[in-house]
């Protein structure tokens, strides 16, 4: 008995062992050297991992013999920035807005000036759109039918998504434009009647594009408001899903920035050389292909025929860009009054 | 109702109530536990095994259930040694502060994990307390697999030490002191006497913390970065397919896992009571 009791314990304390300890801490760095960790905003995940990686090591291993790798993380855009700035050891970061950029440079994780790279550190955009269930079933045409009661919306939070922010925009900036074009001027009273009636329908808020687009896949909700392409990709998967294109919306901007605090010595040259190559031609009809719009050249976007035509698109430029849209948006309009007072 | 219900039992020579009270703990527990378990079961499989396989196969995920390991199992070496000195400092004397340190080794078991890895952050975190002095060194700890570690040390700190104290408690000192008075050192007498009754709450004490620490992830997601193949668990990896829409290769861990726990609770079941019986 007892030596059976003896045995039985080494026999499980090896076991231990074995699964535990023998195994490597850290993984092996299969695809070479030089690693490059990028974080990104949800839905950048496909088209990086899929295409832009590849696509730049081997032009990298053709031009310099060197093999390089990359690994990633990808979150809502706030949740991404906050993480960076907790210390997160990112070499770039491609966000959904241009804020997070400048939380970044305020907290000194970016020193370089992302504004001096072509079209002002912006990679790719993409409008805004509503999806909702086959055959659209509640009757939905623009932004405002979303205010109809008994729809049950979807929204990304603005808290820890980007995408979440420039939906607000698009609803309240939509109302602003066509108003304009209706009126001669822009109707701030309706703009925040739609969006303080869009929002009593939200049901829920999940953390970022993707998540909300997980939580409608899996049968939640009537409507989402989310990019262009998360729809292009969800009718590309056969989902029964239908994409209802407003007669005015944004085009969200997605800048990229170097994380100059943790980017030292030969790693360098190549995230430089990697931001560069975001804008470069090739790299932007990679975007294209996986429904990005082109920022470098519009011929590009042509190339796509599920892009969607936008009778009367608009920028964050309407808002006086984003260091005057969040504050007087986000902030002031959403949170105080529309938030604040749901 | 109970005289009625040991009425029948009496009247017709049948133990009503045992089929009853035990359909009832079935009935109860099929919508809480057996059915969202077997729907993972049931969705994992609906593909075919090879789609099964390949999920599970796929070195993203290997990676993530490999890391989930090695960080737990040294969470759990850590607090299981630790477990063991607390219990046997805390039981042999009597001093003041006693029951606070008592306390605070349990705490862990009511804080949020997501509340220790802030917390952790806000200590070893590039701006943190101590992390602020380690910075300028290179050393890092947060976003590493020693944050994972340190996360999986806080929140199942309480648990090993929570299985070991009350062996110690109730352990018979006659043997103790009968191996005092032979003549054997403190060293000797822990090793030969007090050892050997503590085996099977050591092992249990381990299994528990294992099987926690493999399964954490409040605590995780903040001081991991989550970044894949790199610091990405196998709770994290489940999280982040979930989201990116990929319900099928997180369900394929969630499989490897909850299949993990049976194994891990059946061994706690069985040979606790095996290790103790002699």
């Amino acid at each position: 008995m007892k030596s059976r009791t003896r045995f039985a314990s080494c026999i499980i304390f090896i076991g231990l062992l074995l699964t535990g300890a023998c195994l490597p801490g850290a993984p092996s760095d299969n695809a070479g050297s030089i690693t490059i960790t990028v974080y990104g905003f949800s839905i950048m995940k496909e088209v990086m991992e899929k295409e832009i990686y590849p696509a730049f090591a081997a032009k990298w291993k053709r031009e310099h013999g060197v093999d390089i790798g990359f690994v990633s993380s990808f979150a809502g855009s706030e949740t991404v920035t906050n993480q960076i700035l907790q210390g997160a050891p990112a070499d770039l970061a491609i966000l959904s807005i241009d804020r997070d950029a400048e939380r970044l440079a305020e907290g000194k994780a970016t020193t370089s000036d992302w504004h001096a790279y072509p079209n002002q550190g912006v990679v790719n955009k993409t409008p805004f759109v509503i999806l909702v269930r086959k055959g659209n079933p509640e009757g939905i045409r623009d932004f405002p039918d979303l205010a109809k009661p008994g729809i049950r919306l979807i929204h990304p939070d603005p808290v820890s998504s980007g995408g979440a922010q420039w939906s607000i925009l698009a609803i309240y900036g939509s109302e602003l434009k066509k108003s304009e074009a209706e009126t001669g001027t822009q109707d701030t009273v309706r703009a925040l009647n739609t969006l303080q009636s869009i929002w009593k329908n939200v049901i829920s808020t999940p953390g970022s594009a993707r998540e909300a687009r997980t939580q409608f896949e899996t049968g939640y909700g009537d409507a989402l408001i989310t990019y262009e392409l998360e729809g292009l990709l969800m009718k590309a998967e056969n989902a029964e899903v239908d994409m209802v294109i407003p007669k005015s919306t944004i085009f969200s901007e997605h800048p990229v920035v170097v994380i100059d605090r943790n980017v030292k010595g030969p790693k360098r040259p190549i995230v430089d050389a990697f931001v560069k190559y975001l804008w470069t031609d090739e790299a932007q009809k990679i975007f294209v292909k996986y429904h990005f719009h082109s920022v470098t050249n519009e011929a590009f976007n042509n190339e796509n025929k599920a892009f969607a035509v936008i009778a009367q698109p608009f920028t964050i430029e309407m808002f006086g860009g984003w260091p005057r849209a969040y504050p007087e948006i986000i902030e002031k309009i959403f949170r105080e009054q529309v938030q604040g007072k749901k | 109702m109970g005289a009625a219900l040991s009425r029948i039992r009496h009247t017709r020579g049948f133990d009503l109530v045992k089929p009853l009270s035990i359909t009832t703990l079935v009935v109860v527990m099929l919508p809480l536990i057996l059915l969202p378990l077997a729907s993972i079961f049931i969705f994992g499989t609906s593909n075919g095994l090879a789609s099964f396989w390949a999920a599970l196969s796929a070195p993203e995920a290997i990676f993530a259930l490999k890391l989930s390991i090695v960080t737990s199992f040294w969470a759990t070496v850590f607090n299981v040694l630790f477990g063991l000195f607390a219990a046997y400092v805390l039981s042999k004397y009597n001093f003041w502060g006693r029951n606070a340190l008592i306390v605070i080794i349990s705490l862990p078991t009511a804080i949020p994990t997501a509340v220790a890895g802030f917390a952790l952050l806000l200590l070893w975190g590039p701006y943190g307390t101590l992390g602020r002095l380690l910075e300028p060194n290179d050393i890092h700890i947060m976003f590493t697999a020693s944050a994972i570690i340190l996360a999986n040390i806080f929140v199942t700190f309480p648990l090993a030490f929570g299985v070991i104290k009350p062996v110690f408690e109730t352990m018979s000192h006659s043997l103790e002191e009968a191996s005092a008075t032979m003549g054997a050192t403190r060293w000797q007498t822990f090793w030969h006497v007090t050892l050997p009754s503590l085996r099977g709450a050591i092992v249990g004490g381990a299994l528990l913390t294992f099987a926690r620490a493999v399964g954490e992830f409040g605590s995780t997601i903040l001081v991991s970065g989550n970044l894949a193949s790199r610091t990405q668990t196998a709770p994290l990896y489940i999280f982040a397919k979930f989201n990116e829409g990929q319900v099928e290769a997180a369900n394929a861990i969630a499989i490897v896992l909850a299949l993990f726990s049976f194994a891990i609770f059946s061994i706690l079941f069985f040979a606790r009571d095996w290790l103790e019986a002699d």
